[in-house]
């Protein structure tokens, strides 16, 4: 590993997160309406990528209880009652497995 | 008077993502440990100065680990990174100024700090990305050094495993302001363990996929307002 090649892939990454941000036009219309129905399902999906390893399992148990019970708390749509949600699931989960 | 309610926001912001900000700590710490036999002190430090994308960084590792050349990693910069392009996207509408203002913020962007940012009132979202991205950006650079120097945080390992999940929930919740997007969000979860269990070589661009598939049906009134957004 080179010092450029560390420094394409920083370019490379910089330029995927400035290319919408800074670079490209204000999206529009219908665009602009399906990207704002975009960020609730991301972040359900990289909440269930994070659960499922590589190797195509489940994640320790701790951290699928700590995950079912933000799950569980997520009508309150509090960040703080998520996070502590997860940790005392975390906790029950590590007392459990 | 100004700068008080500044100094307020600000720290409102820390608050909100200190548990990333932590959980981003212990991971650098272990980046750094992986990385720093494999490239060196001074690229290892240099990669997450300059990189600054965990998930990117801990795959070169394994890359690394598995004899890849330049051109695997390139592409599994280009892949990986795709879904910053969508986040971007998704966050232009919330972020104002000059193209070089957001392009300074563009450094900013990542899974957490998008979240962040999404879930902050519509005129709080430049100042969100800016102040979150600033506070993650140190917790990687510092625990990158303590990693680099042999720190070991086995204990607390696992905890911060659990935070990731624990904060995509939190703010999948904020973020899904109707029954609709409830129902996407379902959709999306979905969609993505079905690619990571029968497509894992895609499994990265699932959050893209999956969200995209999923947020195209429907009508414009469909979308998530600012007014409904709490924090």
């Amino acid at each position: 590993m080179s010092p450029l090649l560390v420094a394409a892939i920083a370019l490379i990454t910089y330029g995927s997160r400035a290319a919408a941000l800074a670079f490209l036009p204000r999206p529009d219309g219908r665009l602009e309406a399906v990207l704002g129905r975009m960020p609730a399902p991301i972040f359900a999906s990289l909440a269930t990528l994070t659960l499922i390893t590589e190797e195509g399992t489940l994640t320790g148990g701790p951290i699928l209880v700590a995950s079912l019970v933000a799950l569980l708390v997520s009508p309150k749509r509090s960040l703080a009652v998520a996070l502590v949600g997860g940790i005392v699931g975390f906790a029950i989960g590590t007392l459990l497995f | 008077m100004a700068s008080s309610e500044s100094a307020t926001a600000i720290r409102g912001i820390l608050i909100t993502s200190l548990p990333a900000v932590g959980a981003i700590a212990v991971f650098g710490t272990l980046y750094g440990t992986a990385a720093q036999p494999l490239i060196g002190t001074p690229l290892t430090i240099a990669s997450s100065m300059f990189v600054f994308s965990g998930a990117l960084q801990f795959a070169i590792v394994g890359l690394l680990s598995a004899g890849a050349a330049a051109p695997a990693l390139l592409l599994t910069a280009g892949t990986l990174n795709l879904r910053h392009v969508v986040m971007g996207a998704v966050l232009r509408p919330r972020i104002g100024g000059s193209r070089v203002r957001r392009a300074g913020l563009a450094f900013t962007l990542l899974d957490e700090t998008f979240g962040f940012a999404v879930a902050a009132p519509e005129e709080a979202a430049e100042r969100t990305l800016f102040v979150s991205g600033i506070f993650c950006y140190l917790a990687w650079q510092v625990g990158t050094v303590l990693g680099v120097l042999g720190a070991g945080l086995s204990g607390v390992e696992r905890l911060a495993d659990a935070i990731f999940p624990v904060l995509f929930i939190g703010l999948a919740s904020l973020a899904a302001t109707t029954g609709t997007l409830v129902l996407r969000a379902i959709g999306a979860a979905a969609l993505t363990a079905g690619v990571a269990l029968f497509l894992p070589d895609i499994r990265a661009l699932a959050p893209v996929i999956a969200g995209a598939l999923v947020a195209l049906p429907g009508s414009s009134g469909d979308a998530s307002s600012s007014e409904e957004h709490q924090s």
